[in-house]
């Protein structure tokens, strides 16, 4: 079990910054999702913790030791490409086989160890395929495979889900999920898809343009986003433009108690939808009451979206789809304020 | 639509296809394979537009292999040919190995190296004339820096057996045709199966031959089909730098072409077949011995 540290890391790709500056620290054990638009630099993140890439400053630790002049062979690092990267011309067997066999373990070993893995991802019938002919989700657990029986001190997976359908991909995601329980390996994972990571990782490093914006448990990101862009990128639908005075917030469709700290002036109220309250009554509780009328609604199966407008702003209601409220219905919103988020920056 | 309609379409339109290839077939034909009926009937005796007409006749295949020269010539066109074609083919590779990796100035490399491919042979074996010759540029800079006292004591490059001349001509202009293919190659497979491979541990030879080499390996062996092909048959390489009698086959045979006896054209049509046949075993053999190792993986 490793822990990992990234010192003031940046990386220059000619003239071009494509990481400017990243400081973060992964646990031993833990599975860290890095979360942000294509681009930002999560693959670079990833290839410069692998030895890929060179930081142009900056440091890199495993352990509280600095791994820079650790070459790529010798990190004993994991990854599973984007793409997979399987060697086109051998058979899962000898694809799984091959970071054994090119550290020179015997036969044996590698025979048991082969027999252990291919049954934890489940692949013993299609042993003598190659890669050619395996389907994607399959592809994906060899190159797992190929990884886990070298025993890596720190796993890394880049866009892991991002090529599998819709069903696989929760398949995968659990599977992925108990693998890192089972063998508490140290795991980061890359993904652009925010709900992803929120269900797998213990803590997501959001990063947008080569910077880490914020570093924290999925609940925390969601429900106290540090930016309008972390909270924009993590689907918050409701964030509106107010002035803070004291603990209320006086937005264009009225005032509002919030619990959380936050200093006096502008700043921007977040309420999330599914923390507010749909009356069709004015409720007898007169705090955080928000007068609109339905103007919108999408029907989601499990769940309702409905927008509501409440003078000039839309302010959407996430509800189960225990009842429908007809459009142009007149309703009260309510919000308790503990569930109100200020961001100031 | 019943069975036997679409069966009738399907053969309609298979006829229409061989209609549509037949102009093809026919060019092909007539100029390749008459070509080549043509010229094993006539190294058989089969000449009539010389007044020959002994077919079939064995004899002048007989003279031919029958003396000791044909060996001595046929050993030499191999060794040129052989020779050429392995330094090409690994000095190609490391060129196409050096051009997927970045270094700086790597746009102006990338044209440089392929310009002896634009530049005609005969370019080439003059530039060799005079680069490598006595006398020669490479001979007076030696002299000049007082590595040798005269350009006369510059070592014989050219025109010698050992063919230094006619091997350097052939890898100055085939290692880049053997970079641009496998460069190509190199492009497509990408670098990421070899960056895995390193992160599981393997080393640099390890890279290459494990990973690297198995997936350039199409296109190894057809551009050494290639240039092999060409280096068994070529002529203006070894008849201006070649080391005299005994001569490499085409230039044997072009010999027996340009003999004052128009008879002995049917002898240089027998060195031809010969040399098609020599070619064709050894580009036969060699594919099998491929396509056995593609197996032996699984591949196929
Ligand atoms: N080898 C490279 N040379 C130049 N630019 C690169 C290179 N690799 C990545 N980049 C650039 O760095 C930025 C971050 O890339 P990447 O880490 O792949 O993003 P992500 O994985 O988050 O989509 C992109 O703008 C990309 O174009
Ligand atoms: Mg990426």
């Amino acid at each position: 079990m490793t822990a990992v540290q990234l010192k003031g890391v940046r990386k220059d790709f000619g003239g071009f910054t494509a990481i400017s500056n990243i400081d973060l620290d992964i646990r031993s054990g833990e599975l860290v999702a890095l979360l942000g638009p294509s681009g930002c630099g999560k693959t670079t993140t990833l290839r410069m913790i692998a030895g890929l890439e060179v930081p142009s400053d900056g440091q890199i630790l495993f352990d509280g030791k600095d791994v820079s002049e650790v070459a790529v062979q010798k990190r004993n690092v994991g990854m599973v490409f984007q793409r997979y990267a399987l060697f086109p011309h051998m058979t899962v067997e000898k694809n799984v086989a091959f970071g054994l066999k090119v550290r020179g373990t015997d036969k044996a070993e590698i025979e048991q160890r082969l027999e252990d893995i291919l049954d934890v991802v489940q692949l013993q019938q299609f042993r003598h395929r190659f890669p050619a002919q395996l389907s994607g989700g399959q592809m994906q657990r060899v190159a797992i495979a190929r990884t886990l029986i070298t025993n890596p001190s720190v796993l890394m997976m880049d866009e892991p889900l991002a090529n599998l359908d819709t069903k696989l991909r929760g398949e995968m995601r659990r599977f992925i999920r108990d693998l890192q329980q089972r063998l508490g390996i140290t795991t980061i994972f890359v993904t652009h898809d925010q709900i992803e990571a929120m269900e797998l990782a213990d803590r997501v490093a959001v990063i947008f343009d080569g910077k880490l914006a914020q570093y924290d448990a999925p609940d925390a990101l969601y429900k106290r986003p540090g930016s309008i862009d972390i909270a924009d990128f993590m689907g918050a639908t409701n964030v509106f433009e107010a002035m803070i005075r004291g603990k209320t917030a006086t937005a264009p469709f009225g005032s509002l108690a919030f619990a959380t700290d936050a200093t006096d002036g502008p700043a921007h109220v977040m309420l999330r939808g599914e923390a507010i309250d749909l009356h069709l009554a004015e409720p007898p509780e007169t705090q955080n009451q928000i007068r609109g009328r339905v103007s919108a609604r999408e029907f989601f199966g499990a769940n309702i979206t409905y927008t509501v407008a409440c003078g000039d702003a839309q302010i959407q209601v996430i509800e189960q789809s225990r009842r429908m409220v007809d459009l142009d219905q007149e309703v009260w919103l309510t919000i308790p304020p503990d569930r109100i988020w200020i961001i100031q920056n | 639509m019943s069975k036997t309609k679409e069966l009738a379409r399907h053969k309609r339109d298979r006829t229409w296809m061989w209609i549509q290839l037949l102009p093809v077939m026919l060019v092909l034909t007539v100029l390749f394979g008459g070509a080549l009926v043509l010229g094993v009937a006539q190294s058989l005796g089969f000449a009539p537009w010389f007044g020959v007409n002994t077919f079939p006749d064995f004899s002048y295949f007989g003279a031919l292999w029958g003396d000791s020269f044909f060996w001595r010539s046929l050993g030499l066109t191999l060794y040129y040919a052989i020779a050429a074609t392995l330094i090409s083919l690994v000095m190609g590779v490391l060129l196409a190995l050096a051009l997927v990796r970045s270094f700086p100035s790597k746009s102006l490399y990338k044209y440089l190296y392929k310009l002896p491919l634009m530049i005609p042979y005969t370019v080439g074996i003059a530039l060799a004339v005079i680069m490598l010759g006595n006398g020669g540029m490479l001979s007076r800079l030696m002299a000049f820096a007082g590595f040798i006292d005269d350009p006369s004591q510059f070592p014989q490059i050219l025109k010698t057996h050992m063919g230094w001349g006619i091997i350097a001509v052939y890898v100055w202009k085939q290692t880049p045709f053997v970079a641009l293919t496998i460069y190509a190659v190199l492009l497509g497979v990408g670098r990421e199966t070899e960056e895995a491979a390193a992160i599981l541990g393997a080393n640099k030879r390890q890279v290459f031959f494990q990973v690297t080499l198995p997936q350039i390996l199409p296109g190894i062996i057809s551009s050494t089909l290639i240039i092999f092909a060409f280096n068994i048959g070529a002529f203006e390489a070894p008849f201006i730098l070649g080391g005299g009698f005994p001569d490499t086959l085409p230039v044997v045979a072009w010999r027996y072409f340009n003999d004052a006896d128009y008879t002995l054209q049917l002898q240089g049509m027998a060195t031809v077949v010969s040399i098609a046949l020599v070619a064709g075993v050894i580009l036969y053999s060699y594919l099998a011995f491929y396509r056995r190792y593609e197996r032996r993986i699984g591949r196929h």
